[in-house]
This record gives structure tokens, C-alpha cells and sequence, in this order.
């Protein structure tokens, strides 16, 4: 990963911290600070968030590595 | 040889090292009897058959399972005559238990121990994280099983970092070489989140490496969290019971490692629906309420108007009853004049005025 990609990775909220901020948005919806006026936007935003999420998740991809290390006698 | 005169420990070192060029490494399968531990570090026992019995040495931590009298082994020696004792002995390498009996005896003994060193206790065992970014596997890169977790894995989750180190999983060297990657990912600077250790079914011969003592006490001494899957739902192996989490198998292992990204895609899906119907939820229950607002005005203002209308008759009665028409009605008359003797007055009743002429006036 280049630093550029790795610094852009790290302002991106990860898949994890999204599913969290979509359930806080559920939580709004359910709590006492609900207000209809503040609604739609909150709305849109966990609209928005559910396909960010589906769409991180489709596309991440796993980077496996076998260690070159071998492990006879005592490593 | 025969004119040759040697001194004992001649004869001894010579005795020895033509036993070390002829049998350097021997394999041989008897039955354990007058097994000893002594000083905790020095393991002696006999090995037999129905003819036959020769002494073995070995220190206690060669020993890798529990053995006792009656257990059928296959050790690895090198054969040797003690030169301050005089004895001939095997100093063994490694011992096995071998056949069903002697394995499932080997297996229990070692339980037994580790169980009481409170090794299984489930106070032990640490949760494995939600979501790892960075899993550390232990198992051999070319079998079946670790080609089946790499595809689970795959199918169930992305971005991950995973690091494999390849070992052996059955055979003599896989106990050991899986504690050596143990320790190459304990001591790594940055630690893997969890450490999954993976081996496919076989015998109860071939998952016997997960069974070794030292490995067992490895894994339960690792600083990183640990999941073992080995074998078929059916196999338990102490690998397994001393690990933080236990997986059915290796396919089980990458479904606890991992949540499955579909079930994920599915609850965030179904979050932002949900948010969806509370909203047109929240919109209803707000038109209801101007609703109900509405007609509870409309109903005020009914009742303004009622209380208006009410007050409205009232005061018709009231100008009604004050109308002079009214009093003519009731019998009296208006009169309009001087009321002086000799003028002319007007009276006027219900239906008709009347002229009169004043004749008289007098106080009342």
C-alpha cells in the first residue's frame, strides 16, 4: 500500500466504524433528540452509509502472505 | 581382537562406537513397563515384548505425552552401554504411543495433567476480536484445509491482512515447528489480532502432533488470542482444548475468524430501511397530530360560535321583551300629549290610536 493510498485509508472511516455511525443513526431515530426536521437528512445519511458499506465490502479484498520463515528446530 | 588387550572404558568407547556407526538412530515398537520419573527430570523405563527387554533413558523433556506400564510405543533411540554403570540402555529421542488403546491412554493422561493445571479452565479463554484487520495462521500452505479456509475466508470478508506460516501438521517435526511459528508471531513487533491454527481430518495418529505437550502448553501460553480448528467436527485434540476458541474445523475456523460480509450487507441494509419506515412513521405520526390539532381548533371555534349563538338569543329575548309593540300587546297603551286639562292627548294600543281631550289632572 502506498503512503498516499495508506494516508487516504486512514481519513476513510473503516467498514466497522460505518456499521457503528449506522447504528447511532438508528439509535437517533429511536431516542429522545428526534426532531422530524433533523429526520431526512439522518435518513439519507444512513442510506448513504448502507450502500458505502455494501460497497466496501464487495470490493475489499484480503491480502494473504506466507512467511518465507521455516520453522524446523527452534525458531 | 582376540590378542588385543584393551582397558574397560576401552572396551566401553569401542563398544559404543561401533554401536553409533552400525545403529545410529533405531525405531522400535514394545510395551512400556517399570516406567520411572525421577529428580522430575529423568524418565526410565523397560520396553518388552513376549521375549524380550531393554532398558531407554530419556529426560523428561523429550517426553511429549504421558506414557505409562502397559502402552504400546515406537521410540526413537541411539543403543549405548553406560561406561560408570556398565549397563546397555537406549537413550531414547522421542516416544509415541501407538494403536488406539495406547494413543487414547497417552491422550487422557496428558488431559488429565493440563486440566489440573486449570489449562482448559474457561475463565482462561479470551474473546477473539469482531472484525481482525491482521490474522496470523499456522498450517501446511498445500493442504486441502487451508486452501478451504482461504476460500471461506475470502467469500466472507475482505481488507484483511492474513500471514501464514507454513508447518508441517502431522509426523515427528509438526509439533515442534508449530510452537516455532507460535513464537515467530509472538514475537513480532506488531501482533497479529489472532492467531488461527488449522489441520485437516485424518487418524487418530495423524492429529496426535496436536497432542504434544509442549505445543499445548504453547498455545495456551501465547500472548495472542488463539483459534484451532483440527480435524472433523468429531476429533478433540488438547491443541484445541487449551486454545481460546475451538472450531469444529478448519471451514468452522474461517466462519468464527470473520463475520460473513453478506450478513452484514444484509443488517445494513435493513438498518437503513428500517430508519426509512420510522421515518414515514415519524412524518405520520406528526400529520396525525396537526390532524388531531386541527379538528381540536375546529371544534373550539364550534364551540365559540355556539356560546356567541346562545349569548346572541339571550340578548334577542332580552331586546324582544324591551320592544314597546311587546307591551301594547300585553294590554297597555302609549300615551303622547301634554297632560293638561283641555289639551289633546294620543293613545295608542295594540291595534289603534285613540285622541282624547285632558279633563282632569291630579296628583297620585
Amino acid at each position: 500500500m502506498s503512503e498516499q493510498s495508506k494516508k487516504t485509508a486512514a481519513q476513510q472511516p473503516s467498514v466497522h466504524e460505518k456499521m457503528a455511525i449506522l447504528s447511532e443513526l438508528v439509535s437517533w431515530f429511536q431516542g429522545a433528540s428526534f426532531n422530524i426536521e433533523g429526520a431526512v437528512d439522518k435518513y439519507k445519511q444512513a442510506e448513504t452509509l448502507a450502500e458505502e458499506i455494501e460497497k466496501d465490502l464487495t470490493k475489499l479484498k484480503n491480502d494473504i502472505k506466507v512467511v518465507k520463515q521455516r520453522f524446523d528446530g527452534d525458531a | 581382537m582376540e590378542n588385543v588387550q584393551l582397558t574397560v572404558s576401552d572396551f566401553v568407547a569401542l563398544v559404543n562406537q561401533t554401536l553409533e556407526f552400525a545403529y545410529p538412530s533405531v525405531t522400535i515398537i514394545g510395551e512400556v513397563a517399570e516406567f520411572r520419573v525421577s529428580q522430575g527430570k529423568w524418565v526410565t523405563f523397560k520396553l518388552k515384548d513376549g521375549e524380550a527387554v531393554v532398558e531407554c533413558f530419556m529426560t523428561t523433556y523429550q517426553l511429549r505425552i504421558p506414557i505409562e506400564d502397559g502402552m504400546k510405543v515406537m521410540i526413537t533411540a541411539a543403543p549405548k552401554l553406560n561406561p560408570k554403570w556398565g549397563k546397555f540402555s537406549l537413550t531414547v529421542r522421542s516416544v509415541k504411543p501407538i494403536g488406539e488403546g495406547s494413543i487414547k491412554k497417552g491422550f487422557e493422561l496428558l488431559k488429565a495433567k493440563l486440566e489440573a493445571e486449570g489449562l482448559f479452565a474457561p475463565e482462561r479463554k479470551r474473546a477473539l476480536p469482531r472484525v481482525p484487520s491482521y490474522i496470523g495462521v499456522i498450517t501446511s500452505s498445500e493442504s486441502a484445509a487451508y486452501a478451504d479456509f482461504c476460500k471461506i475466508i475470502n467469500e466472507r470478508w475482505g481488507g484483511l491482512s492474513i500471514e501464514v506460516a507454513h508447518t508441517q501438521v502431522q509426523g515427528e517435526p509438526a509439533a515442534d515447528q508449530i510452537i516455532g511459528a507460535l513464537r515467530y508471531f509472538n514475537n513480532k513487533e506488531t501482533l497479529p489480532e489472532v492467531l488461527v491454527i488449522i489441520r485437516g481430518g485424518g487418524s487418530a495418529e495423524d492429529l496426535m502432533s496436536f497432542n504434544d505437550e509442549q505445543l499445548a502448553r504453547a498455545i495456551a501460553s501465547s500472548r495472542i488470542p488463539t483459534l484451532v480448528g483440527v480435524g472433523h467436527e468429531v476429533d478433540h485434540t488438547l491443541a484445541d482444548m487449551v486454545s481460546d476458541v475451538r472450531a469444529a474445523t478448519p471451514t468452522d475456523a474461517a466462519k468464527i475468524v470473520v463475520p460473513d460480509k453478506n450478513e452484514l450487507i444484509r443488517q445494513a441494509r435493513q438498518q437503513a430501511t428500517s430508519v426509512g419506515h420510522q421515518l414515514v412513521q415519524a412524518i405520520d405520526h406528526q400529520s396525525q397530530r396537526v390532524r388531531e390539532q386541527l379538528d381540536s381548533a375546529y371544534r373550539r371555534i364550534h364551540e365559540r360560535l355556539d356560546d356567541a349563538f346562545e349569548q346572541l338569543g339571550v340578548l334577542r329575548l332580552a331586546v324582544s321583551q324591551l320592544n314597546p309593540e311587546a307591551v301594547l300587546k300585553r294590554g297597555y297603551a302609549l300615551v303622547r300629549g301634554e297632560a293638561s286639562p283641555g289639551k289633546t292627548i294620543e293613545i295608542e294600543t295594540q291595534t289603534t290610536y285613540i285622541e282624547a281631550e285632558v279633563t282632569n289632572v291630579r296628583a297620585k
